[in-house]
């Protein structure tokens, strides 16, 4: 199935919920003739539209990469989600340089490289911001220094 | 490197920057972000207060921006609520808000106003070539046909300025106001294009909107809503005198913890009196376009209460609040 | 004269020291931009939002580097089309044509000085049309109530979505998708939450910060990780640098051509700067004929696209600042800033402030002369920039991208939101959907209702307001020729990348 076909399909069923929800948002007592349902119910209705249109004539397929650069992908997706989350408990340096070190080796597999350009990467940013640009960043987790 | 140094630096400090404040220098929160009505008023009244030396320390000024105040707001209530060293700007739209519950349920009695020391009258625009020529005109021509006249204004629906012309209409005899087209605008500049531009026929707004496109000759200014007529601009007649008793002002003050004791209210209500009566804030005063409007301590606080109760029923009248 | 006064009030502001200051680094920035491979003046604008508002810029200071970096970025796109056959972003796509001929020829030195100056002049040129062109159409501000509004929005999102992309469709549920995202948080007129699903978050609706660097630079990292870093190759070495005086004399009017061109593809709603370069280049190539030799490496190959591509930059800021309706993916971003910094672009932005407009424009101007004075005897060290490899690269962007968002809210939440409009612009981007219209909706659909239920509030719900002024009939059908022409026009301007300028 192309993969148009398949966008297609899902942006429809979000279109759909999309509308079903707008459906239930609350209406105030002094409503004006729209009212705040109306412009996302006809927004919904629209991508409706794009998607059938996407699912009955969709383009060629593009060239997607193969399943191994797909978990890339999929690794890196996660490693990022993880970056977000460790940023405020663990400080900056230590998440940055793993991060950093892991997109780097994904981008060019190359060890060293990679470590070299996490590490760089870390200080280097940090100085930056903290010391040009005077953004109030945390260098190390709380629990080591206290 | 030590245990402060990085508590100090916590991240996210936008908010945090009020710095570890051992020394007692009193703290003005503007519920909003740098360069707005609320940032003003902190800044001037607490550089003005330091240079007249009714403060011994520079009043450090903290943004605390969201809920078109209500975070602030809860954030005094529930965490300072006996803090002697913290004064909130506030303006009408503080309590607009809080008459018609915005702020998550809190009322206008958990805070104490302080006082307001300066005001932006209240507007009440047409167009130069508008076939209305007195506040009566336009209140005729709604009571003949509630749609044929449509309101413009700065504020979302029922915000300030949405207000100000049904309180007019109520005064006039007209009650069926829910009737009265409004739409709100992103500000009064605006508001006054889509009225010069003939798209609605009235633009209600405050003074310092409008003093631009009164000196370009292209609007007429049907009436200010203060007591007496404003100093600068004496051939605009009030409300009052075209028989129709509205003051809407949007003022500017200060409201202080609920749990400080009299003194301390008195004290804050005394230095801003200092405020008012000091030449900087003349200057300031005309500089932004606001009219003297002073009024503190008791006075002002039956003064707000006053003002939350009539917004509130008019609000429901409306259908803004249940 | 009303315009010199206004002039002189720009420089006021522009010229002091600290603002020059911001220009330069603004300059030197964009230039590097523009030039890495992957890195477009959207990409550069967007990552560098969050942190100009970090950093408590004021609004003309914060207007005064955000430009210089967009048209830096604009300047450095052509350093790595002529010396990699790679652009360094899509506008730039037309210099790679006659500029790697010519670079591989042994005139790299000149191609670059030649298209500097051929910069230089379609963007004074289009600067000057913008400080011309700009207080008239402000002008029209009285003429637009919220049905025009409206229709005007209408034709920004038909246009844009209709150069954007090679199917309509795609660009429709683009469109889509920003509108959507608009909806989420409390409503304005009613004050009640919205498609929020009780998350806190969201309230206060998605930033559209968080959306803009998810989509241009969190996305571009992905795409780096499926290619491991192909295209970053070393190109061809740069000997010395000197002035072609000759080659710059005999393209002058191909450049004024050129200006025009590019000026005017800029100022139409949607087209933007890849337009203007795609046109101007084409067109001298017709005048020019088969001897003209396009394609071998030829000087005029060279000076039309640089001059259309930047004298489009500069058109594409008319609409932006005059209607709020921004002309191209980079003004979107733009038009982000301004609304950032609480400055709402549009008809009384002129009566308003006119400081920060006339601001702009001196310090556009400014932009000009340093962008020529750096490129031309600098160039070397913007080559050298160029051989930063992307393994470093991209994970500097994203790090930069990271802290710029979590400087802005200090949530964890923005930043995960962040992530998954990169991998949402992966997928866009993968199936050629237009990501521009998604930023488009995000920033425009909350104005978008705003006005249909203004208007509908004027005309007690009836529906045929909405086309009941000449100026409201000629936007529909403007906006209805956007979005059905390119379907016809398709054959003769198939895009050969997607735009993301």
């Amino acid at each position: 199935m192309p993969s148009d076909r398949i966008f297609g399909l899902v942006a429809l069923m979000t279109a759909l919920a999309f509308i079903a929800s707008a459906t239930q948002i609350q209406t105030s007592f002094l409503s004006d003739p729209v009212g705040p349902k109306m412009f996302p119910i006809l927004i919904g209705v629209v991508a409706v539209i794009g998607s059938l249109s996407l699912i009955l004539r969709p383009d060629p397929n593009p060239d997607w990469p193969a399943m191994r650069s797909f978990m890339a992908l999929l690794v890196a997706v996660v490693v990022l989600i993880g970056y977000a989350f460790a940023l405020k408990p663990f400080g900056f340096l230590i998440p940055t340089a793993i991060t950093a070190g892991i997109l780097s080796y994904q981008i060019s597999p190359k060890i060293n490289a990679a470590m070299m350009s996490g590490l760089g990467l870390s200080v280097g940013l940090f100085g930056l911001f903290k010391f040009a640009l005077g953004l109030g960043l945390v260098a190390f987790p709380r629990f080591l220094t206290g | 490197m030590t245990h402060h140094f990085f508590k100090a630096f916590v991240m996210g400090a936008v908010l945090t920057i009020s710095a570890p404040t051992s020394v007692i220098a009193a703290e003005c929160i503007a519920p909003a972000n740098p360069g707005g009505g609320w940032d003003f008023t902190c800044r001037q009244i607490g550089k003005i207060m330091y240079e007249i030396g009714a403060v011994d320390k520079p009043i450090q000024v903290t943004n605390m921006a969201g809920g078109g105040g209500g975070l602030a707001y809860g954030h005094v209530v529930n965490e300072r609520d006996t803090d002697a060293d913290l004064i909130v700007a506030a303006s009408s739209a503080t309590s607009t808000r809080l008459a018609q519950n915005a702020y998550a349920g809190m009322t206008a009695d958990q805070v104490r106003f302080v006082g307001a020391i300066g005001a932006d009258p209240g507007v009440i625009v047409v167009a130069a070539d508008s076939p209305f020529k007195t506040l009566g005109d336009m209140v005729d021509a709604i009571k003949a046909n509630p749609g044929s006249v449509a309101f413009a204004g700065g504020s979302a629906v029922g915000g300030f300025d949405h207000l100000k012309p049904l309180m007019i209409l109520q005064r006039g005899g007209f009650t069926d106001i829910t009737k009265v087209k409004y739409i709100g605008l992103d500000g009064g500049a605006d508001a006054i294009t889509q009225t010069v531009g003939g798209f609605t026929q009235v633009m209600t707004g405050d003074m310092s909107e409008i003093v631009g496109f009164l000196k370009a000759g292209e609007i007429r200014v049907l009436a200010v809503l203060t007591d007496e007529r404003v100093p600068g601009f004496e051939k605009i007649p009030t409300a009052k005198e075209q028989g129709f008793d509205v003051v809407a002002v949007n003022w500017r003050g200060l409201y202080v913890p609920k749990g400080v004791s009299d003194d301390t209210f008195n004290e804050w209500a005394s230095k801003l009196q200092q405020v008012a009566d000091s030449d900087a804030w003349k200057e300031a005063m005309v500089a932004n376009g606001l009219a003297p409007f002073t009024k503190v301590g008791g006075d002002f606080q039956s003064y707000v209460d006053g003002l939350v109760t009539e917004i509130r029923q008019l609000s429901k009248d409306i259908g803004v609040i249940q | 004269m009303e315009i010199i006064d206004n002039l002189a009030l720009g420089f006021s502001i522009a010229l002091s020291p600290y603002t020059l200051m911001l220009a330069v680094i603004g300059c030197f920035l964009g230039t590097i931009i523009g030039a890495l491979p992957g890195l477009g003046p959207s990409n550069g604008v967007a990552i560098l939002i969050p942190l100009t508002f970090t950093l408590g810029l004021d609004a003309t200071s914060a207007l005064v580097l955000m430009t210089s970096v967009y048209y830096g970025a604009m300047y450095g796109g052509r350093i790595s089309s002529i010396l990699l056959n790679i652009p360094g972003d899509e506008p730039a796509l037309m210099t790679t044509l006659d500029g790697y001929p010519m670079a591989k020829a042994g005139r790299g030195g000149d191609a670059l000085v030649l298209s500097g100056v051929a910069s230089f002049v379609g963007a004074f040129l289009a600067t000057i049309g913008l400080m011309l062109l700009a207080p008239m159409l402000a002008r029209v501000a009285y003429l637009f109530g919220p049905a025009e509004y409206f229709a005007l929005y209408m034709l920004a999102f038909c246009t844009l979505g209709g150069m954007a992309s090679n199917n309509q469709a795609k660009a429709a549920i683009a469109s889509c998708i920003g509108l959507g995202i608009a909806m989420i948080g409390v409503d304005n007129s009613s004050g009640l939450p919205r498609l929020t699903g009780g998350n806190l978050h969201l309230m206060d609706g998605v930033d559209f910060l968080v959306a803009i660097v998810g989509l241009f630079a969190i996305s571009e990292v992905f795409f780096f990780i499926e290619s491991h870093g192909k295209g970053s190759s070393i190109g061809i070495k740069l000997e010395k640098v000197t002035i072609p005086w000759k080659d710059i004399y005999e393209t002058k009017w191909t450049m004024l051509r050129a200006s025009g061109i590019g000026f005017i593809a800029g100022i139409l709603p949607g087209a933007g700067a890849s337009l203007g370069s795609f046109l101007a280049y084409m067109s001298e190539k017709s005048i020019a004929g088969e001897k003209g030799g396009f394609g071998t490496g030829v000087p005029k190959g060279v000076a039309a696209p640089e001059a259309g591509n930047n004298a489009a930059a500069g058109g594409a800021l008319v609409p932006m600042l005059t209607l709020g309706v921004p002309g191209s993916g980079t003004t979107a971003v733009l038009l982000a800033l301004l609304m950032t910094l609480n400055i709402t672009p549009g008809p009384t932005l002129f009566t308003d402030r006119p400081e920060v407009v006339w601001g702009l424009i001196a310090s556009l101007l400014i932009a000009n002369v340093v962008l020529l004075l750096m490129n031309v005897p600098m160039v070397k060290i913007f080559v050298r920039i160029l051989q930063v490899p992307a393994w470093i690269l991209l994970p500097g962007v994203t790090m930069v991208s990271f802290v710029g968002i979590y400087s802005l809210s200090g949530s964890y939440f923005d930043l995960v939101l962040m992530v998954g409009f990169g991998a949402l612009g992966y997928v866009l981007r993968k199936l050629d959907i237009p990501t521009v219209p998604v930023i488009l909706g995000i920033l425009l659909g909350g104005h978008m209702e705003d006005a249909l239920r203004r208007a509908m509030v004027l005309s007690d719900g009836d529906v045929a307001y909405l086309v009941s002024s000449p100026i409201a009939i000629v936007l529909w059908v403007a906006a209805i020729l956007g979005f059905v022409a390119p379907m016809m026009l398709r054959k003769f301007l198939e895009k050969p990348q997607r735009v993301t300028d």
